[in-house]
């Protein structure tokens, strides 16, 4: 890998292009789970991809390449999300995630609820919460990617577990409620 | 004492239903990881990278020319009026003279009174 990223900083279209290739997967898979949507994914992947070409003399290699990416990639979802919402075009969020639970419905997979009330958080709740509790990152390092301050990160994360739980609970009661009617029946 | 025993249980509870949240969380989202994802194959990335860095390139001599362009016109007019009209060559040194010190110091005096 760092043989990669050296020839690719001397210009190595090839070392490039490999660069890419081997973290594509990965970088549509983070962008999925932020965005909850397949194929603004892919978009933003070839964006992301654009943005990194631009940027890669700023890449000191001091962070994983992935790491990197992912810091481009949550910027570029951000710069976007602002752009919709300038333009008013913003669509209802259950539109956004419908097609990725069908996605999950046609592969037998389950979508569970704690995924369904984070894909109904906002963007700005949303992207913190995956990048903490799934991959592992400090408040510090996405507070500095989502240019807000460690302890805002903190706050965010915190209400949306919050959030999410109180969901779980109501989803609970309410499965609890149905299964409660079934056997009185 | 006691009142201090029923804060810490419940944090623990709370601290308890949050990892179980969390828990769920991942769950949910490891099924993303899952998806097949179709990679282009190593041409394609290829010539994705060679248009990007063309369209660089494109930009860089755009943004230079447009510079020289605007620095040929500015220095150009500068010129002009110094041996055509000095008296409005000296008018426009004032006039950028005290437009560079009002502006430092109201974003100065911003700078101050934000922070």
């Amino acid at each position: 890998m760092d043989a990669l990223i050296k020839n690719a900083k001397e210009g190595d279209h090839l070392a490039f292009a490999m660069l890419f290739k081997e973290n594509y997967p990965f970088l549509v898979k983070y962008l999925m789970k932020i965005t909850m949507n397949p194929d603004t994914a892919e978009e933003l992947a070839q964006e992301t991809m654009a943005k990194c070409i631009q940027k890669f003399h700023l890449y000191n290699g001091q962070s994983k390449f992935s790491t990197w990416l992912v810091s481009i990639a949550t910027n570029t979802y951000i710069d976007q999300c602002r752009k919709k919402m300038r333009e008013k075009n913003w669509q209802v969020q259950e539109e956004v995630y419908r097609k990725l639970k069908w996605s999950f419905e046609s592969r037998n997979e389950e979508w569970n609820d704690a995924l369904e009330a984070l894909a109904r958080l906002p963007e700005d709740v949303r992207i913190p919460i995956i990048l903490k509790h799934y991959y592992g990152y400090s408040y510090e390092e996405i507070g500095d990617w989502m240019k807000i301050s460690p302890g805002t990160v903190k706050s965010r994360v915190h209400n949306g577990i919050k959030s999410i739980r109180r969901e779980l609970k109501v989803s609970e009661e309410t499965e609890s409620h149905h299964t409660g009617q079934r056997t009185t029946r | 004492m006691k009142k201090q025993k029923v804060i810490i249980l419940g944090n623990e509870q709370l601290d308890k239903q949050d990892s179980a949240a969390i828990h769920e969380l991942q769950e949910g989202l490891h099924h993303i990881d899952q998806f097949p994802v179709y990679s282009p194959d190593l041409s394609w990335f290829e010539q994705r990278v060679a248009a990007e860095k063309q369209q660089i390139r494109k930009k860089l001599i755009r943004d230079l020319a447009l510079f020289l362009i605007i620095a040929f016109i500015i220095l150009t007019g500068i010129i002009v009026s110094l041996f055509q009209m000095p008296v409005l060559f000296i008018f426009l040194q004032l006039v950028t003279t005290i437009f560079i010190v009002l502006y430092t110091s109201v974003s100065l005096l911003k700078k101050v009174s934000n922070g």
